[in-house]
C-alpha cells in the first residue's frame, strides 16, 4: 500500500495549474515533434532540455515525460494517413493503419491507435507505480560490481536481441563509451583523448549527439529518399470516436497480449520495435481470420500500438528504479536528472520521492489527457504535416542549432551538431545501430567509474565481477547475450553442413 | 555499399588505434593512487573498436571475394539534394561565428526557400524574417536563454 500512499502524494505534486499546464504543453509539442520528419521524439526533448534548467526539477521531468507521450501519439497520425512511421515502433501500425486509412476508415484507425495507447499505457504504469518501489528497494543494495553488470546486461540486449549485425552494435557501443571518455577523467583529472586541443577538453555532450544523430541525420535520410507526402484525409467526428470505442473490448484478448509484450520487453533497452511486430505477429497467428491482416483490419492497428504504448512507458522502469535507461528518449531523460543534479538510480526513490511519485502520477494523468487532445487536434496535425518541405526543413535545422547551442553555450557544438549530422547518416546507410551508440554515451561516465570502483575493491583481481550471487548471475546473462550471434552462427554452420534445418534453428 | 562498408571499417581501425594509443599513454596495466591508471579503459574500448572494425573488415573482403551483389550507397541522383541540405546549413553554421545564429539562420531560411523551394518573394521574407524574431522572443526573452552571438554584430546584442 506504500505504493498507493505514494501515488497519491505524487498526485499532490502533479496537480498544480502549473504543472498541468506544463504537461498539456509538452503533450502538445511532442506529438508536433512525432509526427514531423526530421524530429524524433528523442530528439525533441533533447532541444528541450535547456529550457527546463530554470524549472523545478519536477516540473521539468513532467515537461519531458509528456513530450514523450506526446510524441507516442505522434507518431502514430503519420504512420496510418501518410504511411510514413514517425518512429521505428510504430512499423507495423503502418501495416494495416494506412490500408484502413486508404478505405476511407482513417478516423476509425486513428480512434483505435490512440485508444490502444491508452490502454497499454494505463497497463504498464499500474506495473511501474506497483513494481518501481520493490525494483528500487531491491537494487539499494547494489555496489559498483552489480552495477556494472547491470549496464553490461543492457548493452548486451542490443547484441543478443537487436537485429542488426553484432559486430557493428559492438563497435557501436564502443564508440559510444569512447566519445563519453573524452575530456578530464573523472577519477584522476588526467585529460584523455583531447590530443592536445582545448576544444575537446569540455568532451561531447550527449544532447548534441542526439539532436545532431537523430535531427541533422534523419533530415538527410528524408532527403535522400525524397519525401513524398500523399496523405489521406481523415474524418473525425465524436460519432466515430465513440463507434469505435464500442468496438474495441472486442480486441481484449489482443490487449492483454499485447500489453504484456510490451510491458516485458520494454524493460530492456529497444524493447519498443520488437515488442509491436511481436504483438503484431500473435495477433495474427491467433486471429480466426489471418488472411485480413495487412488488409486494414482493426485488430492489426490495436495490437502493435498497444504494445508499442506499454513498451514506451515499462522504459521508465529501469531509468527510475536502476538509472539505466530503456530507450534513447529514456536516455536523454535520464541526462536530464543528472543535469537537474539528481543522482538517478534506487536512492532517487528514498531521497526525492516527490520528484519520483510526481512523475509517475503524471504518467497516470498525460496518457489520458493525451488521447483527448490528439484525438481533437488531428487536423490541426494534419495541417503541419502539409507544410512545403523547403519550409519545413530549414526550419528544423535552425532549431536543431538552438538545441545544441543552448546546452552548453558553445559554439564548437553546433559544428559537432553538423557533424554527428553526417555521422548519423553514414551510420543508418551501413547499419550500424544508432540507439546502443546513444546510451553508451549518456551511461559511459558511471560504466567506467562502477568498473574502476570494483576493481578498487577488489585490489584489481576482476573476479569481483562474479563475487556475489546477483553481480554473477547478470554478468554470467550478459556474456551469453554477447554470445548468442556467434553461437547462431555456429549452429547454423554446423546445421547446414548436416542436413538442411528448418529456419528455426538459424 | 560494400566500399562505404570497407572505408568506414577502416575509420574505425584507425579510431580504435587512436584511442588505444592515447590510452597507453596514460597508463595501462599500472595501480596509481586512485586504483587503475587512466588509460586502461580507454586502452581496452579502443582494443574492442579495433578487433570490431577487423570484422567488418573481413566481413566486406568474404563477401567481395564471393561477389555477392551489391548496391551502391546512395541511390542515382541522391548526392545532389543532399549536398543542397548539408552545405547551406554549414554556411549557416560558418557564418553564425560572425552575424550570430538569427541573422544567419534568416538568410539562410531565404536562401533555401528562395532558390531551391523556388517559393515567392513574399512567403520567403516572411518566413525568413518572422521565425527568427519568434526564435528572439521564445529563447531570449521568454526563457531568457542567450544564443549565439557574432563577432561582428555582438555589441548590437544579436
Amino acid at each position: 500500500m506504500e505504493a498507493l500512499h505514494g501515488l497519491l502524494s505524487g498526485f499532490q505534486v502533479f496537480l498544480t495549474p502549473y504543472n498541468i499546464v506544463v504537461a498539456i504543453v509538452g503533450i502538445f509539442v511532442g506529438a508536433v515533434v512525432g509526427v514531423l520528419p526530421g524530429l524524433g521524439v528523442a530528439n525533441g526533448v533533447a532541444i528541450l532540455i535547456p529550457m527546463t534548467f530554470r524549472m523545478s526539477p519536477n516540473s521539468a521531468i513532467i515537461l519531458l515525460a509528456s513530450i514523450y507521450w506526446g510524441g507516442l501519439f505522434g507518431g502514430v497520425i503519420t504512420s496510418i494517413l501518410f504511411n510514413i512511421p514517425g518512429e521505428p515502433w510504430s512499423v507495423a501500425t503502418t501495416f494495416d493503419g494506412y490500408p484502413m486509412a486508404k478505405k476511407g476508415q482513417a478516423g476509425e484507425a486513428l480512434t483505435a491507435a490512440f485508444g490502444s495507447h491508452f490502454v497499454g499505457a494505463v497497463f504498464a504504469t499500474v506495473m511501474l507505480t506497483f513494481f518501481s518501489p520493490i525494483v528500487a528497494e531491491f537494487s539499494l543494495r547494489f555496489g559498483p560490481p552489480e552495477i556494472f553488470a547491470v549496464m553490461m546486461l543492457t548493452f548486451s540486449a542490443f547484441v543478443g536481441l537487436g537485429g542488426k549485425s553484432a559486430t557493428k552494435t559492438v563497435v557501436s557501443i564502443l564508440l559510444g563509451l569512447a566519445l563519453a571518455a573524452v575530456g578530464l577523467d573523472i577519477i584522476t583529472g588526467r585529460l584523455r583523448l583531447t590530443f592536445g586541443t582545448v576544444e575537446l577538453m569540455g568532451g561531447f555532450n550527449f544532447l548534441v549527439a542526439v539532436i545532431g544523430l537523430f535531427g541533422i541525420g534523419e533530415i538527410f535520410l528524408t532527403v535522400e529518399e525524397g519525401l513524398k507526402m500523399e496523405g489521406v484525409s481523415a474524418r473525425m467526428s465524436p460519432r466515430i470516436v465513440l463507434d469505435t470505442i464500442k468496438q474495441l473490448p472486442r480486441y481484449w484478448r489482443t490487449y492483454i497480449r499485447g500489453a504484456l509484450i510490451g510491458s516485458w520487453m520494454g524493460i530492456k533497452p529497444g524493447g519498443a520495435t520488437p515488442a509491436s511486430f511481436m504483438s503484431y505477429g500473435f495477433a495474427k497467428q491467433f486471429s480466426k481470420h489471418p488472411e485480413e491482416f495487412g488488409t486494414g483490419t482493426m485488430e492489426g492497428v490495436v495490437a502493435p500500438e498497444v504494445a508499442a504504448h506499454a513498451a514506451g512507458v515499462s522504459a521508465m522502469l529501469p531509468m527510475i528504479t536502476l538509472g539505466i535507461p530503456g530507450s534513447p528518449t529514456a536516455a536523454v531523460m535520464l541526462g536530464g536528472l543528472m543535469i537537474w543534479g539528481l543522482q538517478p538510480g534506487p536512492m532517487l526513490f528514498k531521497e526525492h520521492p516527490d520528484f519520483v511519485w510526481g512523475l509517475i502520477a503524471s504518467i497516470w494523468a498525460c496518457n489520458a489527457l493525451g488521447v483527448l487532445i490528439v484525438l481533437c487536434f488531428v487536423p490541426v496535425f494534419v495541417a503541419i504535416l502539409k507544410v512545403p518541405f523547403d519550409i519545413l526543413m530549414p526550419t528544423i535545422v535552425f532549431v536543431c542549432a538552438i538545441g545544441a547551442y543552448a546546452v552548453n553555450n558553445r559554439m564548437i557544438d553546433i559544428w559537432y551538431m553538423i557533424l554527428f549530422g553526417v555521422v548519423g547518416y553514414v551510420f543508418k546507410k551501413l547499419d550500424y545501430p544508432l540507439a546502443p551508440l546513444v546510451l553508451a554515451l549518456v551511461l559511459g561516465d558511471n560504466a567506467e567509474s562502477s568498473m574502476r570502483q570494483s576493481l578498487v575493491m577488489s585490489q584489481g583481481s576482476p573476479l569481483i565481477f562474479f563475487a556475489t550471487p546477483i553481480a554473477a548471475i547478470v554478468n554470467g546473462a550478459a556474456i551469453c547475450f554477447f554470445l548468442w550471434p556467434a553461437v547462431r552462427l555456429i549452429r547454423a554452420r554446423l546445421g547446414g553442413g548436416k542436413a538442411p534445418r528448418p529456419a528455426a534453428a538459424a | 555499399m560494400r566500399k562505404a562498408d570497407g572505408v568506414c571499417g577502416l575509420i574505425f581501425l584507425a579510431l580504435g588505434s587512436l584511442i588505444a594509443y592515447d590510452g597507453r599513454k596514460s597508463g595501462v596495466f599500472g595501480w596509481g593512487p586512485a586504483g587503475p591508471e587512466a588509460g586502461l579503459y580507454p586502452f581496452l574500448l579502443g582494443a574492442g573498436i579495433i578487433v570490431g572494425s577487423l570484422i567488418v573488415l573481413a566481413q566486406v573482403l568474404i563477401r567481395s571475394r564471393r561477389s555477392e551483389p551489391d548496391q551502391p550507397f546512395m541511390p542515382p541522383g541522391a548526392l545532389k539534394p543532399l549536398l543542397y541540405v548539408a552545405v547551406p546549413a554549414a554556411l549557416m553554421v560558418f557564418l553564425t561565428e560572425f552575424i550570430g545564429l538569427y541573422l544567419a539562420a534568416g538568410l539562410y531560411l531565404a536562401v533555401y526557400m528562395r532558390w531551391i523551394g523556388k517559393n515567392g518573394w513574399i512567403k520567403v521574407l516572411a518566413v525568413s524574417i518572422l521565425l527568427p524574431l519568434a526564435g528572439y522572443f521564445v529563447f531570449e526573452k521568454w526563457f531568457l536563454i542567450p544564443l549565439p552571438e557574432g563577432s561582428l554584430t555582438g555589441r548590437l546584442g544579436f
